[in-house]
């Protein structure tokens, strides 16, 4: 009896505890789908088309929809990052990378194929300046104060800054053989050099390497944890979490993940979800241990982005797996003006929306070439 | 299961031997690309095993023609194992990206993007295996123009030659091409695809369903469709005639690869059931005829240079 009386506010203690069901949004750019997993159940619970490659994905400044680039099929896909429910598309350009500047007035875009930067007006999507740049634009990041933009130029081992207001650039300069990601941190530039095993820590103000830090092999880039009290950086060829002191920058943990981690998005409870690349899978890392658990996705996982939820996704009714007539309106995006020529815009229009997200297909649903084959 | 075990051997393949020597080379941009030519290689390697499940028992059951020579199908196995492991496709898709990159820079400049099938045609976008059989008609029907060029030519016939002068015709014989018409070849179906906006998971897919669709084409077996399978589908029977001997260079009919409804159309088809006739190019040289695989792509090179010079 006592030990009874002692166990019931033990359990309304576990049952009052919050529950959980953040989703998890995975691109996977070797498949052409979204894969939507519920973080408490792991299970996949919406699977979203797309064309052809998702890499990177971001919210916009007011948080209501999530962005996605689908950089071979010249589209931006816009979600609600609550239902996980496709609102609308617009043709763009080539999106590989993209982030919006920390006044939320630009939205500069990657263009990782066609070696192009481009800057555009971030609440109509109309194009600013375009600038043909060295070899395989792919990461970027702003200046606090949103004067500059600085892109990795992969294929040219250079960090370019790009003045935003005149769209040019302000200076270039050779950082390491394929320099991949880049962030602000702390007044300095940190910039993941994939062609070696370190992250080089360089002055913003013209480019140079002040020192580098020695991370593993395929450094790739580093994502700074929401309490600020670490930063994390992937090697995609060590296939190597590596734990920074945010202040020193001094290295605290390495950590194993096979896989090839790449991007990585942090749960509410602390946790990181990371992307493996060439597994196919995500991993769930805790960070007071290291110890990871992996969870199947689609081929080439690459960006990723948890968004904080208590209730599981309610599961989708038939009816909105197919096209009907009270999709919302298409937003109005017109053509940019093309003035002068060399950076003339791209022609922005807004696609119908299509369908949004399908249910998660049961194990063996997949289509039947790709379940026969194994992709 | 068979999904997570394909991606945990890509993976450990790719981590483990490709990834440390892209590495090593300082070609770590290259990543993606290079995992994606996995599924090239991994494909072809199973096309040929699906090739040889399915087209050997075949051969046996109804060979058309005793095999006499040996040799002369050994070399065509050659010929199999260096094109299907993708060597080829992997350095036009990388020099093709990189062109498209120029390409694709320049006209979205000039303000133009050009559109997805998905784009013109909505109804595509939800159904992926619709889109995929689009995307093989259209691919299937230009390597029918591929097919009436190499004959058309004399250039590429000089060299489309070798494919044709094979009297043991075998499902070996379908990769038995001159290098110089492989890479022309793979620039042409290389460059449609990326035209058309192929999605990249798609691309050895399709590749390896036309491919099986080619080697059975031309098995050395005794088999027609029936009066409307013949017209669905390019059946052994359709497609030896087409490397029957009168039917060599210009004169050609049935040049389709996959679906006979191109033959059709444009007026080189020939039904005629029951007609399976010794294939070769009369008046060819030995070496291009049975020469082994150096012997053949030296014939080929002199060919093409004399043919260019004006001299044949």
């Amino acid at each position: 009896m006592r030990r009874a009386a002692f166990a019931l506010p033990l359990l309304a203690g576990l049952l009052a505890a919050p529950a959980r069901a953040d989703l998890v949004y995975v691109l996977n750019s070797g498949d052409a789908f979204i894969t939507v997993l519920d973080s408490t159940t792991r299970e996949e619970v919406r699977r979203i088309p797309v064309l052809r490659e998702v890499h990177h994905l971001l919210l916009t400044p007011d948080r209501t929809e999530l962005v996605i680039g689908d950089s071979v099929a010249n589209e931006l896909i816009f979600l609600d990052p609550a239902t996980a429910e496709v609102t609308r598309r617009e043709r763009i350009s080539n999106p590989y990378h993209l982030e919006y500047s920390p006044d939320g007035r630009h939205l500069v875009i990657t263009s990782l194929r066609r070696d192009q930067v481009d800057i555009y007006d971030a609440a109509t999507r109309t194009l600013q300046a375009r600038l043909r740049v060295p070899d395989k634009p792919s990461h970027l990041a702003f200046s606090p104060d949103g004067r500059l933009v600085y892109v990795t130029l992969q294929g040219a081992r250079r960090l370019m800054a790009i003045d935003l207001a005149q769209g040019r650039p302000v200076w270039t300069a050779e950082v390491g053989r394929q320099p991949a990601g880049v962030i602000w941190h702390r007044g300095r530039l940190l910039v993941g050099i994939m062609g070696a095993d370190h992250i080089a820590v360089v002055d913003p103000l013209d480019g140079k390497v002040e020192r580098t830090i020695p991370v593993g092999r395929g450094a790739h880039t580093v994502f700074a944890a929401p309490d600020g009290r670490a930063l994390y950086a992937t090697s995609r060829v060590d296939s190597r979490l590596t734990v920074l002191d945010p202040e020193t920058l001094e290295v605290r943990a390495r950590w194993d993940l096979p896989g090839g981690p790449d991007c990585i998005a942090f749960d509410p409870e602390g946790r990181l979800w990371v992307t493996l690349r060439w597994v196919a899978r995500v991993a769930v890392v805790d960070p007071a241990t290291g110890a990871a658990e992996t969870i199947p996705v689609g081929r080439s996982p690459h960006g990723i982005f948890v968004q904080p939820r208590r209730e599981p996704l309610p599961p989708v009714p038939v009816a909105a797996t197919t096209p009907t007539d009270a999709a919302p309106p298409v937003a109005e995006v017109t053509a940019a003006p093309v003035s002068p020529p060399p950076l003339a815009a791209a022609p922005l229009d807004a696609s119908p929306v299509v369908p949004a997200a399908t249910p998660a297909p049961e194990p063996g649903q997949a289509p039947w070439w790709r379940r026969s084959l194994g992709r | 299961m068979l999904q997570d075990w394909y991606a945990a051997a890509t993976g450990w393949l790719f981590e483990h031997v490709l990834q440390p020597a892209l590495y090593a080379l300082g070609l770590m941009d290259w990543a993606e690309d290079l995992y994606g030519w996995l599924d090239f290689a991994l494909f072809g390697l199973f096309g040929i095993a699906v090739v040889y499940a399915v087209c050997r028992p075949l051969e046996a059951w109804r060979p058309v023609e005793r095999r006499a020579d040996r040799r002369a199908v050994r070399t065509d196995m050659v010929y199999t194992f260096l094109s299907r492991l993708g060597i080829l496709p992997l350095l036009a898709f990388v020099l093709l990206a990189s062109l498209q990159s120029r390409w694709e820079g320049w006209l979205t400049e000039a303000g133009i993007m050009p559109p997805t099938l998905e784009e013109l045609f909505p109804p595509l976008r939800e159904h992926a295996l619709l889109a995929l059989l689009v995307y093989v008609v259209v691919l299937d029907f230009g390597e029918y123009w591929r097919h009436r060029a190499q004959h058309g030519f004399r250039w590429w016939w000089a060299l489309h030659a070798i494919h044709h002068s094979q009297r043991q015709m075998t499902f070996w014989t379908d990769d038995r091409n001159h290098v110089l018409d492989d890479v022309l070849a793979a620039l042409w179906f290389g460059g449609l695809a990326l035209l058309i906006g192929v999605p990249p998971g798609q691309f050895p897919l399709i590749l390896l369903l036309l491919r099986l669709g080619e080697s059975l084409s031309h098995a050395n077996v005794r088999l027609s469709y029936g009066r409307i399978g013949e017209r669905l589908l390019v059946s052994p029977r359709f497609h030896r005639l087409h490397h029957g001997l009168l039917s060599a260079g210009a004169t050609g009919k049935n040049y389709a690869v996959l679906l006979p409804v191109w033959d059709w159309i444009f007026g080189t088809a020939d039904f005629r059931r029951g007609q399976f006739p010794p294939t070769g190019v009369p008046g060819i040289e030995p070496a291009m005829e049975s020469g082994g695989w150096l012997r053949q792509q030296w014939a080929g090179f002199r060919r093409l240079a004399t043919t260019l010079a004006g001299r044949a």
